[in-house]
């Protein structure tokens, strides 16, 4: 940024506001409009100085008193789905970090093949099939499913990460005479923490936040926090905003304070997944 | 050390996982597509019927042109939108680790949510944005009634949850670039316009094949965005191809053809990815020489 002349200055400070606008504007909005009296909601000019109220909240909670329950659904399913996930993983990552042939050169390739297939085209034989072993409208479809759509790209992570260990390290331990296990829990694991939280992130992200899935395979028990505010949008027709307001704050600030937190190892993971992946 | 059935144990979940889930059922598919076939009926064998269906189907036709549309918008708008903002970052900006966190937000955010903001800020009559259009003189966006717009705002909902992957991938390889490359440009005289157009973008090439793969292959499945913004309306007129599917599939309970739509899906999708992918290799390629 030395040596620029204003005019350049200027102009760059004019897109970084645009870039704001266009980011955090529209979720600030809804944030800031959850603690407002629904009058206030589109009176224009914005308010954004005004006494805040819990009125919407009040409101969700009489008029969708299961919301809470289905946020406790979103968050077992959440930490399942990446529970799940991390294990599977890390033990495939390992594999494919340490040992080269051609059936885990082949294996490794359909993961990632397997991925472009498209989920919704799988809802078709796996309804039926979900119903009859009588797993509908439970966590365990969701995390199964979610863990599953996510583990090519964590085991790809997993791997880029545990690459970086020295296999020596390992070779040292087994010499020693530990076996797998110990090598793996207490050499392997210590060091590649950053790529564990770096491969979960995204199955976090994802399964917190997903649709489709929930919209087909749930009905009351097992519903998630994204299906009853869908089901919030549909039943009002001329949209009652304020709980709607409540509910999406209530969804989506913990996760949006979690990408901020976790942003380190997001870039770090997409970079070792989209390199090799 | 030697590779033993315990490794090949470890690998198995993943794999088990990604064979049984999706690999099975997409497979499974293609025989459910060459059946007349409902829940509770006995299932009949059609041969091609079901393909045929579709393939006179004109609704079908609009699905995919939508869909086809959306895709290349989204993904090459994105491309362009994150490339400028990872070239801006990468100058240098203030507060750069807090600008990339809010430059990342909507990566956060689910679907769902970005419905019901766009959906508020476009509401007819006093959404924020339609007052800001009306106050510049320009007509406001009937997104509810006019398919033309309703497919502008499904793209621009996608454009602002999807730029945020795009970026990344974009501003991380940007970082990566040796600073002589540039050093070297500006001994030789050459401009920003010129840095950017003969080293920034041609070391950029497999960053942003990365990126137009990946995302060809996830927007090509759209179908929270339309189905809760638009539900495919007015008349099905924004239906894409994943929406098509499910009205046939859990609606109408028309499994055979919902199968057949899954496999023209499947089958597009990674055609139009090899195809896109092949047409941006030689058009490196005449660049270079």
């Amino acid at each position: 940024m030395k040596h620029k002349p204003l005019w350049v200055k200027i102009i760059r400070m004019l897109f970084v506001a645009l870039i704001l606008m266009w980011s955090a504007f529209p979720i600030l909005l809804v944030v800031v409009s959850s603690f407002k009296l629904t009058k206030d909601i589109f009176a224009l000019p914005q308010k954004f100085l005004f006494v805040p109220t819990l009125q919407n909240y009040v409101l969700l909670n009489q008029l969708w008193p299961q919301f809470f329950e289905n946020m406790f659904n979103s968050l077992i399913i959440t930490l399942g789905a990446t529970l799940l996930t991390i294990i599977v993983t890390t033990m495939a990552g390992y594999v494919y970090s340490r040992f080269r042939n051609t059936t885990l050169a082949a294996s490794a390739f359909f993961i990632i093949f397997v991925r472009m297939l498209p989920p919704i085209v799988i809802t078709i034989p796996l309804f039926p099939l979900v119903n009859i072993l009588k797993i509908n409208d439970t966590h365990f479809v969701l995390i199964i499913l979610y863990s599953t759509f996510f583990v090519s790209l964590s085991t790809y992570i997993m791997k880029a990460f545990i690459d970086q260990v020295p296999k020596s390290l390992e070779e040292m331990a087994f010499v020693d005479g530990a076996n797998l296990w110990q090598t793996l829990t207490r050499i392997t694991l210590p060091l590649t923490v950053q790529g564990i939280i770096a491969s979960a992130v995204f199955v976090f992200i994802f399964s917190w936040n997903e649709f489709l899935f929930a919209f087909i395979f749930t009905t009351t028990k097992a519903k998630t926090t994204p299906l009853i505010i869908s089901e919030m949008l549909g039943a009002v027709i001329g949209v009652d905003w304020g709980p709607v307001f409540a509910a999406a704050t209530l969804q989506m600030v913990p996760i949006v304070i979690f990408v901020v937190l976790v942003q380190k190892f997001l870039i770090a993971g997409l970079t070792a997944g989209s390199v090799k992946g | 050390m030697k590779i033993r059935w315990v490794h090949y144990l470890m690998v198995s979940p993943v794999q088990l996982l990604v064979l049984l889930v999706i690999f099975v059922p997409s497979v499974w598919v293609i025989w459910l597509s060459l059946l007349e076939y409902s829940y509770g009926t006995e299932a009949k064998f059609v041969g091609l019927r079901n393909y045929i269906f579709i393939a006179t189907d004109p609704t079908f036709w609009r699905a995919f042109l939508n869909t086809f549309i959306i895709v290349n918008v989204v993904v090459y708008g994105e491309l362009a939108i994150a490339m400028g903002i990872a070239v801006l970052f990468a100058g240098g900006v203030p507060f750069r680790r807090m600008m990339i966190s809010i430059v990342l937000m909507p990566y956060a955010i689910s679907p769902v949510i970005a419905v019901i903001i766009w959906r508020y800020l476009l509401e007819p009559e006093r959404g924020i944005v339609q007052l800001l259009l009306l106050s510049m003189g320009l007509p406001e966006i009937e997104w509810t009634i006019n398919p033309v717009h309703a497919m502008s705002v499904i793209i621009l909902l996608s454009l602002w949850l999807h730029i945020p992957f795009t970026f990344i991938i974009l501003y991380t390889s940007i970082l990566a670039i040796p600073e002589e490359l540039y050093e070297a440009a500006k001994i030789d005289g050459a401009g920003a316009l010129q840095e950017f157009w003969h080293i920034t973008l041609p070391t950029l090439v497999p960053a942003m094949l990365v990126a137009l793969l990946f995302r060809y292959i996830f927007a090509f499945r759209i179908f929270s965005e339309v189905w809760l913004l638009t539900e495919g309306g007015p008349v099905r007129t924004t239906e894409v191809l994943a929406l098509f599917l499910y009205r046939y599939g859990f609606r109408y309970h028309e499994l055979g053809v919902a199968s057949a739509t899954g496999w023209a899906m499947v089958l597009a999708s990674l055609i139009i990815a090899t195809f896109y992918l092949r047409q941006m290799y030689k058009r490196m390629f005449s660049n270079e020489t």
